[in-house]
């Protein structure tokens, strides 16, 4: 069951004496909803991802952090000091370190989640299969996970993290290793867990958080300088254009063909572009 | 049933501490002895096979610079403890039993100890070994550890090999001769093993993240052994006794 996400006024130091990584942070995210974070490079992206996750206080011990989070009925003052999953769970960046390297077949790597939940079942193929089936890599259930490609790989961790079925998915740039027919896999994926889900994610690629997001937090320097719909983040592009490279997403092609099939923004797109 | 059955993870890890005793315990001559068992033993016998062919690889890469190790170990020894007669004198530099036999001693033991961990792991597959911890009950933190120390000893020599590729790519004189391989691997070495150990980290956060350390014991995988494991593993446990307890004896009686 989706998790509504609720951040207040979250604020956070890696250490005391160093400058706010994520300043003042208040957003709400719908349970089932879909949330994209962008920004540039060491703008907080990755950072309020593994705040969300519950493993900031294990990485950084000695982080400093005021606030509250709240997922679905519970609630934090700070950061929750232990990690949440699987109401929230965190798929990272780089798919390789995500491969336990504990499980000979690709099959094996996903039922260990299961196992560690305490949670496998009589017959696991039953759940596992129509999942890989839905991620488009039941053809990888018996080969070994770390013979796979990049793309491969990010599916099998996503696998690994959705068999869980978390409340709250994190997804950490998840299109890093993805070439542009996989990010399409992955964005059909993710439109099928809106309403089931609640997704946070993080991306470089603004064609692709644009696409699938119903909310798109622009941040910069750990600050939110946009929280809004992507329609009005697109009508308000240029604004932004210091911080994010909105003249070039905006002129792909890809761009254009991503939106085909969502609804509404085609109009603005070629308004932003000109082209009206 | 197969050769592999009877030595499978229970009995592997009896005979690693079987070796160990012995590496302590047991006249060089023995010790040599032992491994040069070993080495035949991971050609002839399955379940010391080599699990691929890198690790094979590194195994043969492994016994020649341990011989080259204890050669220098003996010299060295011989060289510098000036005691019992002369062996034999070369290039003026002369030789002694003493020093010889103590050098023949610990080189010995040093190689056994490091054949008999090595050939445990190159012939066993790392889930195999990790089930069978986690069904013996060892913390799931200790066994994260292991995991990821194991990771990061398997990952470092294709991490090298990486570094070197894109030194060479840059017109780096890293095949020039050994000095050159050498400095090149020390001007690497620091940023290496941070990376490797910033990889470590990620991948155990990464599975803490799939709640690795939260496993109930109760759904840990059980380990397949037999009653021919449990049986061999406890004649190894029962040697390694009978032979300390004879060391021991040999000990007061000197």
């Amino acid at each position: 069951m989706a998790h509504r996400l609720i951040i207040e006024n979250l604020s956070l130091q890696y250490s005391s004496s160093e400058p706010k990584a994520l300043s003042s942070l208040s957003v709400d995210v719908p349970a089932g909803s879909c949330c994209a974070i962008i920004g540039p490079t060491g703008a907080g992206k990755s950072t309020l991802l593994h705040c969300l996750a519950g493993t900031m206080h294990r990485q950084h011990p000695e982080s400093v952090a005021s606030g509250r989070l709240q997922l679905g009925e519970t609630r934090f003052e700070g950061l929750p000091d232990h990690i949440l999953f699987p109401v929230a769970a965190l798929v990272l960046q780089d798919p390789y370190v995500q491969i336990s390297g504990v499980r000979d077949t690709v099959f094996e790597e996903i039922l260990f989640t299961l196992e560690n939940l305490g949670a496998a079942p009589q017959n696991p193929r039953k759940i596992i299969m129509p999942l890989l089936q839905r991620l488009g890599i039941d053809h990888l259930a018996n080969r070994k996970p770390t013979s796979l490609s990049g793309g491969e790989t990010q599916r099998v961790a996503l696998a690994a993290i959705l068999v869980a079925q978390p409340s709250i998915l994190l997804l950490d740039e998840p299109t890093s290793a993805l070439d542009s027919n996989a990010q399409d896999k992955l964005r059909a994926i993710l439109r099928s867990l809106r309403g089931t889900t609640t997704v946070m994610m993080s991306d470089t690629q603004i064609d692709f958080a644009l696409a699938i997001a119903d909310q798109i937090l622009l941040l910069d320097h750990g600050t939110i300088v946009f929280a809004g719909s992507p329609s009005a983040l697109l009508s308000r592009a240029r604004e932004y254009s210091s911080i994010i490279p909105v003249e070039s997403w905006l002129a792909t092609q890809s761009f254009l063909t991503s939106l085909q099939t969502s609804s509404g923004h085609q109009k603005l797109i070629s308004k932003a572009l000109g082209l009206q | 049933m197969p050769v592999r059955a009877y030595l499978d993870l229970p009995s592997k890890l009896a005979l690693v501490f079987l070796l160990w005793v012995c590496a302590f315990t047991l006249s060089w001559t023995f010790q040599v002895s032992l491994c040069l068992l070993l080495v035949i033993a991971r050609f002839a016998i399955p379940a010391f096979r080599p699990l691929s062919p890198r690790s094979a690889t590194a195994f043969s890469k492994f016994i020649v610079y341990s011989i080259s190790v204890a050669l220098l170990v003996v010299c060295l020894n011989a060289l510098f403890i000036k005691t019992g007669g002369t062996i034999a004198t070369v290039l003026g530099f002369s030789f002694y039993e003493d020093g010889l036999l103590f050098g023949l001693k610990t080189a010995s033991r040093l190689i056994l100890l490091s054949f008999s961990v090595l050939m445990f792991f190159i012939s066993t597959p790392l889930p195999v070994l990790i089930g069978y911890l986690q069904e013996k009950g060892l913390p799931p933190s200790l066994v994260l550890v292991l995991l990821l120390t194991l990771h990061f000893l398997d990952q470092l020599p294709r991490r090298i090999h990486q570094i070197f590729l894109a030194q060479q790519a840059r017109g780096a004189p890293v095949d020039a001769g050994v000095i050159s391989r050498t400095k090149a691997l020390l001007s690497i070495l620091s940023p290496l093993v941070l990376a490797s150990i910033v990889e470590s980290i990620e991948r155990g956060t990464a599975l803490e993240l799939r709640g690795f350390l939260s496993r109930p014991a109760a759904d840990r995988i059980p380990a397949q052994i037999g009653k021919q494991d449990n049986l061999l593993g406890i004649c190894f446990y029962f040697l390694s006794l009978a032979i300390l307890l004879y060391s021991i004896y040999r000990w007061l009686i000197a």
